[in-house]
């Protein structure tokens, strides 16, 4: 397929069966829409696009930046867009809680601007809230910025009802599924597909899928969270549910390793959502079996993908992300061993390194290693020090070292490890760079 | 939206949880002193002193804990601390005064917070470190140090308008009226050498008031940052004071907590019978079916609060810093911790009776509880803490088991709103409409649970007239409650002072 513009290949994402045997659902065919294979990553291209494009020549004309209220996907594809015109773009936000996202949007160009927490000594008489500082300034002039506004923005709304929703209905030649389930964040998918599947088939049931309160699913808001949201209108949904991460991360490894479909959360969440509302009308639908023979199908929406969530998912199931035991590691100490490593005091440590001229190696970090050291010393910061172990011995044998880290805790153990692989003179500084400062002994800054 | 009760149940712990569960103990007091009556628990503040302490010990950490005093002005519970190790940061003239006679030795203590010449001398003169907002204070402290003879003064340098080192991300903060902004700290510095001879850099501080850890994060990686510049201009800066701010957890069930703010939601949205005094929103309104503002509301129910969310911000990256925990770096850089708990420390520490003058119904039908007490005596909606108070039925037989007052209603159907003793219409106590185990009685006591940390008697005041809260301390000793007025209480037990 040839296209002129990298835009022109956001949409017609295609509608992939899930397997019977990993849903269990009998009487119902389950199908994804991967809007994870828009070109940018997400479902979040269709609506930044539609959003951002009518705004576009007077936004080059005034070199305005492009604005948004977003903290991952939207951001992403409006990064994008931005800087094939040559604009710049800003993402306001305080809700950007995945490190990755936050990495990958500056690797996009895009500029961020992290809204202030709660006050902790609450000010009832302090009612602007964040947001409303963030209209304020927006409305300031001399400030050229073109708002895409995708809490508010019925383009949003439209690029999915004459997008998403009728490509569905295509894909099942030429009708609508029974259930349509959706993930709530900005409301603009869910509501879009409903409003186009609804126009073909009025009988359509909507289910919208929230994230709940006590936790977290990026990308989805919470039963409380989407009443701030302009285009939520209750009215779209014949139900509203809530999924906990937990089950979102359940439905993800499904769809991941049964179903070859690598999804975020969020599509977890989704799948996960869909089955359990699924499930007993199915087992309505086989107690009635025969009434009418007909199957049923349902569409849910797959988002965006994994890779972007990897340090959310290590919070959360860090089981999933497990490296296997590094080889030479402190964590496979003894008590033994460590009470057996020789530590040595600040005086003796002084008259030591007089006499023997031992190697002091610093495992602090660089920052604090620059401000203030032994004379002499090299600085291998602990985490370092720890791989460099892993391939050997970093010392001569005949070479005497000495192990400075804050208190006197890690040296002891690293000296430890060390005796372990062989070296037959490494000493531990007993308390550390504090007791050797406490003891008068000098500190240089290089 | 059925009608079930929307519960806020107090997190309780001994010997908060222990007191509570002594009605009659409870009822003497209020008999003898009168209503409203603030009870405070002394020996809770040092539990609580211990907690912080063994989080500075999981880090490796040398410092000290203050006492933001500011947060209750109860001349035990400062007595009490002072018979531990931690310190005590003091905001005021009257605060300094009362920290240094109950005992406090000036290396204990800190004094912030915008400063008169009278409390800036008599912290000079007892040598106390002083927290400096800035240049202007600075120069001023050492023109008194100069004229008077007095000996160097230890100061700490508050520091804000912290901003993330890393391009193409700005984290904004609150704007703070407190502290020199960093990109001024090389004209502070300029000023500290200039002083040399009057005043002793022993670090730099600030305070944040945000519940974000990622902004408590980034101050103290520019902490860190302001640290070293000190360093470079030959100073030995030793301590970083982080400020407070740290939370309490209020609530029991965080569930319940959901609950209700989800129904707050729905109330203002129109869409379930208000659950407030007037259809109050706390902050959020609804225009054209949309949720807008913010709930001003205190987050009462925190699973990371106090000791625990210190951990968490000690274990936090600083980018800038090779991605190096926080606190790795505070112990590889040799300085100490300072932090500033106020409500974090008295967490557990007290709560607030008053009885019960009348119970009514509207002819609108909300039912209302007319307390002996007013909204300044217990500033929960003030400070927007939320928690359901405690019943303390009166002493006698329960009256016969309709519990469901004389409408019939079931006992948990609708909740009670809380009035004031004054003669004004907003003089809540709750503007949302509580729930209690049974309607409440001419003569029974509620008692607001877990309000030593600014909900006691911080806006306090005589208007209409009206009796001040008695304080007192009170402690088990041998299975029994003991007590006395808060003034006469000294850290003696077990007698409270009586016989020691």
């Amino acid at each position: 397929m040839r296209y002129d513009s990298i835009t022109d290949a956001i949409g017609d994402t295609p509608l992939v069966r899930i397997d019977p045997a990993v849903h269990g659902l009998r009487h119902i065919d389950l199908y994804a829409k991967l809007e994870m294979l828009n070109p940018f990553g997400s479902v979040k291209d269709r609506a930044a696009w539609s959003m951002a494009r009518p705004g576009l020549p007077d936004a080059v004309r005034r070199g305005a930046t492009i604005v948004e209220l977003s903290s991952g996907n939207t951001a992403k594809a409006l990064a994008v867009i931005a800087g094939m015109h040559g604009l710049s773009f800003k993402s306001v936000t305080n809700r950007m809680r995945v490190p990755e996202v936050k990495e990958l949007l500056l690797l996009l160009g895009a500029e961020i601007e992290e809204l202030p927490g709660r006050s902790e000594c609450l000010d009832p008489t302090d009612t602007e809230d964040p947001l409303t500082l963030f209209h304020q300034e927006l409305a300031r002039p001399g400030q050229p910025s073109l708002h895409t506004d995708q809490y508010f923005n019925d383009l949003n709304t439209a690029a999915h009802a004459a997008g998403t929703g009728p490509e569905i209905i295509a894909d099942l030649d030429g009708r609508a599924p029974d259930w349509f389930l959706a993930c709530v964040g900005t409301a603009g998918s869910s509501t879009g597909v409903a409003r186009a599947l609804r126009a073909h088939d009025p009988a359509v049931r909507v289910v919208g899928l929230v994230g709940e309160k006590s936790d977290f699913i990026p990308g989805i808001r919470t039963l409380d969270e989407v009443h701030e949201v302009g285009l939520f209108d209750p009215a779209t949904y014949d139900t509203i549910e809530a999924v906990g991460a937990d089950d979102a991360l359940d439905g993800m490894l499904t769809l991941i390793r049964r179903c070859g479909l690598l999804a975020g959360p969020t599509g977890g969440a989704a799948y996960h959502g869909a089955v359990r509302h699924l499930r007993p009308l199915d087992d309505g639908l086989a107690a009635e079996a025969g009434a009418d023979g007909r199957r049923r199908t349902a569409v849910f929406i797959v988002c965006d993908r994994v890779e972007s969530y990897l340090s959310y998912i290590r919070e959360r199931r860090p089981e999933l992300l497990g490296r296997p035991p590094a080889r030479n590691s402190v964590a496979t100490l003894t008590d033994a061993e460590i009470r057996a490593t020789t530590v040595i005091d600040t005086t003796d440590a002084r008259k030591w390194i007089a006499a023997e001229r031992p190697l002091v190696v610093d495992l602090r970090g660089p920052f604090a290693y620059a401000a203030l050291h032994i004379d002499g010393s090299v600085n291998i910061v602990d985490e370092l020090f720890d791989e460099l172990l892993r391939g050997g011995l970093p010392f001569s044998k005949r070479q005497p070292v000495l192990l400075a880290c804050p208190v006197g805790e890690k040296s002891v153990r690293y000296a430890a490890l060390l005796t372990r692989m062989g070296h037959p003179d490494v000493r531990s500084l007993a308390g550390g760079i504090i007791a050797w400062r406490d003891a008068g002994a000098p500190l240089v800054r290089d | 939206m059925n009608g079930a009760p929307l519960h806020l149940e107090p997190h309780l712990e001994p010997p908060l949880a222990t007191v509570l569960r002594a009605p009659a103990f409870l009822h003497t007091l209020v008999d003898a002193l009168g209503s409203p009556l603030n009870v405070v628990l002394p020996d809770r503040i040092a539990a609580n002193v211990d907690r912080f302490r063994a989080v500075h010990g999981r880090h490796s950490l040398a410092g000290q804990v203050f006492f933001a005093h500011k947060a209750n002005r109860s001349r035990a519970l400062v007595r009490r601390l002072a018979a531990t190790d931690a310190g005590i940061d003091v905001a005021s003239l009257g605060e300094l005064q009362h920290a240094l006679g109950a005992g406090f030795t000036p290396d204990r203590i800190v004094a912030t917070g915008p400063k008169d010449p009278q409390f800036r001398w008599l912290a000079a003169r007892t040598g106390v470190t002083v927290s400096v907002d800035g240049e202007g204070e600075l120069t001023g402290l050492a023109a008194l140090v100069r004229r008077h003879g007095l000996p160097p003064v230890r100061v700490l340098l508050r520091l804000s308008g912290f901003e993330a080192a890393a391009s193409g991300i700005r984290v904004r903060s609150r704007q703070s009226r407190f502290g020199t902004s960093v990109t001024q700290l090389d004209g502070l510095l300029d000023a500290v050498e200039r002083h040399r001879d009057a005043v002793e850099p022993v670090g730099v501080g600030h305070h944040l008031d945000t519940t974000s850890l990622d902004e408590k994060a980034l101050a103290l990686e520019g902490a860190l940052h302001a640290m070293d510049a000190l360093r470079r201009r030959g100073c030995q800066p030793r301590a970083i004071d982080i400020g407070g701010g740290f939370g309490v957890n209020y609530l029991a069930d965080g569930a319940a907590w959901d609950r209700w703010t989800t129904a707050l939601t729905h109330a203002v949205l129109g869409s379930r019978p208000p659950l407030t005094w007037g259809g109050h929103g706390y902050g959020l309104r609804a225009e054209g079916g949309t949720l807008r503002g913010a709930l001003g509301l205190y987050p009462a129910h925190r699973p990371l609060a106090g000791p625990a969310y210190l951990d968490a911000l000690l274990a936090r990256p600083a980018a800038s810093l090779g991605g190096r925990p926080l606190g790795t770096l505070l112990l590889e850089n040799l300085y100490d911790l300072y932090s500033e708990p106020g409500r974090a420390l008295v967490d557990q520490c007290g709560l607030s009776l008053a009885r019960v003058l009348e119970v009514r119904t509207t002819a609108a039908g909300d039912r209302l509880v007319r307390l002996a007490m007013t909204a300044n005596d217990v500033s929960l909606e003030e400070h927007g803490v939320l928690m359901d108070p405690v019943l303390v039925p009166h002493d006698g037989p329960e009256p016969a088991a309709d519990g469901a007052g004389s409408d019939g209603a079931g006992p948990a159907a609708h909740g009670v709103y809380l009035t004031g003793s004054l003669c004004l219409e907003s003089d809540l106590i709750t503007r949302r409409a509580v729930f209690l185990p049974r309607p409440p009685r001419p003569g029974d006591l509620l008692a607001f649970a877990n309000t030593a940390g600014y909900c006691m008697d911080f806006s306090a005041t005589r208007a209409q007239a009206q009796p001040v809260a008695h304080k007192v301390a009170a402690w088990e000793e041998d299975g029994s409650w003991r007590w006395c007025l808060d003034e006469q209480y000294w850290p003696l037990t077990p007698s409270g002072g009586l016989t020691a």
